[in-house]
C-alpha cells in the first residue's frame, strides 16, 4: 500500500479530529492515535494474507474517500422508508453521523440506553470506556485499526439487567457523497438475561462509489440473548467493510442473520466467541450480479464447554460475480461437548460466476461433535422438469427455483415487518425473477 | 484416568521397530550444498549435461525461495547446510550387476525389513526397487518386466539408458520452481524409481519401491517418475522406514506421474519413516510434492496412502486432470501420535471437461499431536460438468491432540457439482460399550472401530500392503480410546 494513501487517512484523521466524537477523553485520545499508527504501519489487508486471499481490495486502495458531512436533505426519503419496519426504534446515520430528523428514537424505558456513540461518550462515558474495543482487542486487521482512528459516529445500546426489549432497535446507515466516508462504531451490551432485538440496515444512494466501514462490537452477560439482523444493500457502486465481533456469555444466545446484496465489493466479518453452554446461530444470504464482489467471513470460537453452533450461509452467484465465503470454527481444549455445525451451499447462475469457498475446523478437544458442508452446483433438473410438465415456462421455472432457494433464509426471519423488508429487496436483487410479491 | 484412557497410554507408547541402524561403510558428501556439490554429484553420476544445466537451475531458483509458512506445523529453521547431500553404501567390486552380488548386508537390512530383495515364491506378484540412503541398491524381476516391454530401474540409470524420456517428461508435472521443496529437490534429487509402461501394456505385477535412511545426518531427496503411455496400467507401491535418532532428519521427495489417454496408474503409500520419541525427539520431517497428471482423455490416477510415520508431514498429492473424462482419486489414512505433526491432503484442479474426482481422507490424532487436512478443489472455467466429492472425517483420541479441516473450493464453472463433507468425533462410548459387552477387549474394540472409520481407504490399497497397513494402524494407535 503507498505512502501517499496512509498520508491521505492520517490527513484526513488531522482535519476532522476536532469534530470527532469523545475529542476531550484521553483515553478515546490514546485508542485513535494508537490505531492510526497501526494503521499507518499495515495499511489495508493485503491478499497475500490469508485471511484475504479471495479478496482484493485494490479498488478501495485505488480511491481516496473522505469525510463529506452532506445535509440530510440528500437523503432519499422514499427509500429510507422501504426499510421502516412497524414498531421499531430507528437511528439513522448519514454519513456516519447520527440525524436527530431522520431518527425515530424508542420511547424512553427505565434503564435502557439507545443513543448514538457521540451522545453517548457524552452522557454515558464511564460505560463506553468499560466495554469499547474489550473484544476487538484480540484482532488485528487494517480495517479495524482504520475504524477505530477514524469512526465519526455510530450508536450505543445498553439493555440493563433481565430487561426484556419487545421492539427492535433498528440502525440505518446512509452513505450519500460521491467519494465520501462513512465510518462507524457501534457498542451493544446487553445485561444479564437480558433479552433484545437489533437490526442493521446499510443503504448508499450515490452512484459514484463511497466507502463504508461498520464495525460493532456486541458484549453479552450471562443468559443474555440477542436477535441481531444485517441487511446490506448498498449501492451499486458502493464499497462496504463490515464486522461484527461479539463476545457471547454463559448460558448466552446470539442469533445472527446476514444479508448482503449491494455493494460492488463488500465484506462482512462475523466473530463469535462462545462462554460455557452458549449458543449461537449465523445465518446468511448473499446474492451478487454483475461485478459483485462479496466476501463472508466468519469465525466461531468455543472457548469452553458444551457450547453449542449453527451456521448456514447460502450464495447465488449470477453474470461475473464472485463470491467467497470463509467459515472459521474453532474448538478450544476445554471445549469438551461442544455440538457445531456448518453448511455453506452456493448456486452458480453463469459460467463467469465464480465461487471460492473454505469452511475450517480448528479443534483442539476431543469429546466434540463439529461438522461442516459445502456444495456449489446447478438449479437440479428434476426440479426444473417438474415444473416444466405443469406448463411452467423454463425461464420462470429456473426463477422460481432460484427464489425459492434464497428464500429459505429469509423465511427464518422470525418479525414479519422485516421480512417483507428483507423479501422486497432480495426481490429487486433478483434480475427478471418473475416471481411476484403477490406469491408470497 | 479411566481405565481405557490408561489402555490408550499404553497402547500409545508401542516402539517403533524399524528403528535400527545398519553399520555399513558410506561413501558420503560432507555437509554443505551449494554449485560445486551438484556438480560432483552430477558427475558422481555421469549424468548428462541437460540435466546438471536443469540442476542447477533449480538450486539457483531455489536460493531465491523461503520456506514456506502457510502450512500447520511447527519446527524450528533448518540449517541446510548442515545435512550432508549424498551418503551411498560403499561399493568393494565397482556396481552389483545383479543380485548376487548386492553386499549382504543389505540384503539382510531389507531381509529384517520384511522386504524380500530375492526374487521368491512369497511375494511373487511384487518387483522391488530397493532405494537405500541416496541410492537404488537393488531391482528387482527387471527380467520378466522387460519382457513385457516395462522399464522399472533407478531413475539414475533411466537417466544413462533412456535419457530422452526423461528429458521430455521430468519436471512437466512438478517444474524445478513448483515450490521451495521441489526446486531443492530437482538441485540435489539422487536417485529414485522411473516407471515407463509402453502403449496398451497392463504392466504383469505390482511395481515397488522400498525406501530406507541409514545414514545419519543427510538427507533424502528421491525422485520418482511415472510415465503411463496410451491405454496402459500399472500400479506401484512406496514404503519407507528410517533408523531412530535424536536428531531430525529431512526427506524431500518429488513424485510425477503422468497419465496418457485411457491410462491409469494407482500409486500406494504406506509411509513408516521414524515419527520421533514419545518427547517429540528426532523423526522425518517428510515434505514431499506428489502430483500426477492425467494428460489424455479417460485417463485415471489413484492416490492411496497411509501416512503413520514422520514427525512432521507435509505433503498433498494431487491430480491435474487435464484430459477430458479423465479421473482423480485421493484415499488417505493419516494417523499422528506423540508430538507428531501432519499437514495432509490433496489438491484437485479441474481443466477438462467431464472430469471427476473423490476425496476420502481420514484423519486420526492421538497423543498431543496435530492432524491437519488441507485440500484443494479447483474447477476451471472450461471443465464443464466437472464433478468432486469429498469427505474427510476426524478421529481424536485423548484430549490433548487437534484434528483441524481446511478444504478450499474454487469453483469457475456453473455445471460444476462440488461437494465436501467433514465431521470431527471421538470414538463414541457406546461403541465401545456395545463391543465390551460381548466380550472384546477395550484394546480390540478400538483397533476394530479404528480399522473400521479407516476402512474406506484401505479397501483401496494393494492386498500385500493392507494387510501391512492394518498391522501398522494397529502398533500406532492400538487401543486408543477416546
Amino acid at each position: 500500500m503507498s505512502t501517499e494513501l496512509k498520508q491521505h487517512y492520517t490527513a484526513q484523521y488531522s482535519a476532522i479530529k476536532a469534530s470527532l466524537p469523545g475529542m476531550g477523553l484521553s483515553w478515546l485520545n490514546t485508542a485513535r492515535e494508537k490505531a492510526l499508527a497501526n494503521f499507518s504501519e499495515s495499511g489495508f489487508p493485503s491478499p497475500r494474507e490469508e485471511e484475504w486471499r479471495y479478496t482484493n481490495i485494490a479498488p478501495i486502495e485505488r480511491r481516496r474517500f473522505s469525510s463529506v458531512s452532506s445535509p440530510f436533505e440528500a437523503v432519499d426519503r422514499s427509500r429510507l422508508k422501504q426499510f421502516s419496519i412497524d414498531g421499531a426504534a430507528s437511528l439513522v446515520f448519514v454519513n456516519g453521523r447520527s440525524n436527530r430528523e431522520l431518527s425515530v428514537l424508542p420511547e424512553p424505558a427505565r434503564g435502557i440506553i439507545a443513543c448514538s456513540m457521540a451522545e453517548a461518550l457524552e452522557l454515558h462515558a464511564d460505560r463506553v470506556r468499560e466495554y469499547f474495543a474489550g473484544v476487538l482487542n484480540k484482532e488485528s486487521n487494517g480495517f479495524l485499526a482504520f475504524n477505530t482512528a477514524l469512526f465519526t459516529d455510530g450508536a450505543f445500546v445498553y439493555v440493563p439487567q433481565d430487561m426484556k426489549v419487545a421492539s427492535p432497535v433498528h440502525l440505518i446507515f446512509v452513505s450519500t457523497g460521491a467519494d465520501g466516508l462513512s465510518t462507524t462504531r457501534n457498542l451493544v451490551i446487553a445485561g444479564p438475561g437480558s433479552q433484545a432485538e437489533i437490526i442493521e440496515s446499510y443503504i448508499g444512494s450515490e452512484e459514484s462509489g463511497y466507502l463504508s466501514a461498520a464495525v460493532s462490537e456486541l458484549v453479552l452477560a450471562e443468559q443474555a440473548d440477542i436477535r441481531w439482523s444485517k441487511l446490506q444493500c448498498e449501492s451499486n457502486r458502493g464499497f462496504h467493510f463490515g464486522g461484527l465481533y461479539a463476545d457471547v456469555g454463559r448460558y448466552g444466545r446470539l442469533n445472527h442473520a446476514n444479508f448482503s446484496f449491494g455493494g460492488l465489493l463488500a465484506r462482512n466479518e462475523v466473530h463469535v466467541d462462545l462462554s460455557e453452554a452458549s449458543e449461537c446461530s449465523l445465518d446468511g444470504l448473499f446474492l451478487c450480479t454483475g461485478r459483485q464482489h462479496v466476501d463472508h467471513h466468519t469465525r466461531i470460537c468455543h472457548r469452553e464447554a458444551h457450547g453449542f453452533s449453527r451456521e448456514s450461509y447460502k450464495g447465488i452467484l449470477d453474470q461475473r460475480a464472485r463470491g467467497v465465503f470463509q467459515g472459521r470454527i474453532i474448538v478450544a481444549r476445554d471445549a469438551q461437548k461442544t455440538d457445531a455445525e456448518m453448511s455453506n451451499r452456493n448456486l452458480l447462475l453463469s459460467s463467469d460466476a465464480e465461487i471460492d469457498s473454505k469452511p475450517q475446523l480448528e479443534i483442539y478437544a476431543d469429546d466434540v461433535k463439529c461438522a461442516h458442508g459445502v456444495t456449489v452446483g446447478q438449479l437440479d433438473e428434476q426440479s426444473v422438469f417438474y415444473l416444466r410438465s405443469r406448463g411452467v415456462d423454463r425461464e420462470s421455472a429456473r426463477n422460481m427455483l432460484t427464489f425459492a432457494f434464497a428464500n429459505e433464509m429469509v423465511e427464518k426471519v422470525k418479525r414479519p415487518g422485516l421480512r417483507s423488508v428483507i423479501q422486497a429487496e432480495l426481490l429487486a436483487a433478483l434480475p427478471q425473477t418473475g416471481v411476484r410479491k403477490e406469491w408470497l | 484416568m479411566s481405565a481405557s484412557s490408561r489402555e490408550i497410554e499404553k497402547l500409545i507408547g508401542q516402539g517403533y521397530k524399524q528403528g535400527f541402524v545398519t553399520d555399513l561403510e558410506a561413501d558420503t558428501f560432507p555437509p554443505g550444498l551449494n554449485e560445486d556439490v551438484i556438480r560432483a554429484l552430477s558427475a558422481k553420476k555421469n549424468e548428462p549435461g541437460f540435466l546438471l544445466e536443469w540442476r542447477l537451475k533449480a538450486y539457483r531458483h531455489w536460493l531465491s525461495m523461503k520456506s514456506p509458512q502457510w502450512a500447520f506445523v511447527h519446527f524450528p529453521p533448518i540449517d541446510y547446510q548442515e545435512i550432508s547431500y549424498y551418503s551411498a553404501p560403499k561399493d568393494k567390486r565397482g556396481g552389483p550387476k545383479s543380485l548376487d552380488e548386492v553386499d549382504p548386508q543389505l540384503i539382510e537390512t531389507y531381509k529384517k525389513l520384511g522386504i524380500p530383495l530375492a526374487e521368491q515364491e512369497k511375494l511373487a506378484g511384487v518387483a522391488v526397487d530397493a532405494v537405500f540412503d541416496s541410492v537404488s541398491v537393488a531391482t528387482t524381476f527387471k527380467g520378466k518386466l522387460a519382457e513385457a516391454g516395462v522399464i522399472f530401474c533407478p531413475i539414475s540409470e533411466a537417466v544413462q539408458c533412456h535419457p530422452d524420456l526423461v528429458q521430455q517428461y521430468l519436471g512437466s508435472v512438478v517444474p524445478y520452481a513448483d515450490n521451495f521443496f521441489a526446486a531443492l529437490n530437482s538441485a540435489v534429487f539422487s536417485d529414485g524409481s522411473f516407471v515407463y509402461i509402453p502403449k496398451g501394456v497392463r504392466c504383469p505385477m505390482e511395481l515397488s519401491t522400498y525406501f530406507r535412511i541409514n545414514a545419519a545426518n543427510t538427507g533424502q531427496f528421491e525422485r520418482t517418475l511415472i510415465i503411463a503411455e496410451e491405454k496402459s496400467s500399472v500400479s506401484y507401491l512406496e514404503g519407507c522406514t528410517a533408523p531412530m535418532r535424536d536428531e531430525n532428519q529431512l526427506h524431500a521427495a518429488v513424485v510425477e506421474l503422468i497419465a496418457l489417454d485411457d491410462a491409469r496408474i494407482k500409486y500406494s503409500t504406506v509411509q513408516n519413516w521414524y515419527p520421533g520419541d514419545e518427547n517429540g525427539v528426532g523423526g522425518i520431517y517428510n515434505f514431499v510434492t506428489k502430483r500426477g497428471d492425467c494428460r489424455g482423455v479417460n485417463s485415471k490416477i489413484s492416490w492411496t496412502q497411509v501416512e503413520t510415520g514422520s514427525a512432521i508431514t507435509w505433503k498433498y498429492p494431487s491430480c491435474v486432470l487435464t484430459g477430458d473424462n479423465s479421473v482423480g482419486e485421493f484415499y488417505s489414512v493419516a494417523v499422528t501420535n506423540h508430538f507428531q505433526q501432519a499437514d495432509t491432503g490433496t489438491k484437485m484442479i479441474h481443466i477438462g471437461k467431464n472430469t471427476r474426482s473423490t476425496i476420502v481422507s481420514k484423519g486420526i490424532s492421538a497423543g498431543r499431536a496435530h492432524n491437519t487436512y488441507r485440500g484443494l478443489v479447483k474447477v476451471l472455467k472450461n471443465a464443464e460438468n466437472a464433478r468432486n466429492h469429498t469427505q474427510c472425517d476426524s478421529l481424536l483420541v485423548g484430549d490433548k491432540c487437534g484434528a483441524h479441516t481446511f478444504p478450499y473450493m474454487e469453483v469457475k464453472q456453473p455445471s460444476a457439482r462440488v461437494e465436501h463433507e467433514a465431521s470431527t468425533s471421538k470414538i463414541s462410548e457406546d461403541q465401545l460399550f456395545f463391543c465390551q459387552q460381548r466380550g472384546i477387549s477395550a484394546e480390540d474394540a478400538v483397533s476394530m472401530i479404528v480399522n473400521g472409520f479407516c476402512k474406506e481407504v484401505f479397501k483401496e490399497l494393494p492386498m500385500e500392503f493392507a494387510v501391512e497397513a492394518q498391522a501398522l494402524l494397529g502398533i500406532s494407535l492400538e487401543g486408543s480410546v477416546g
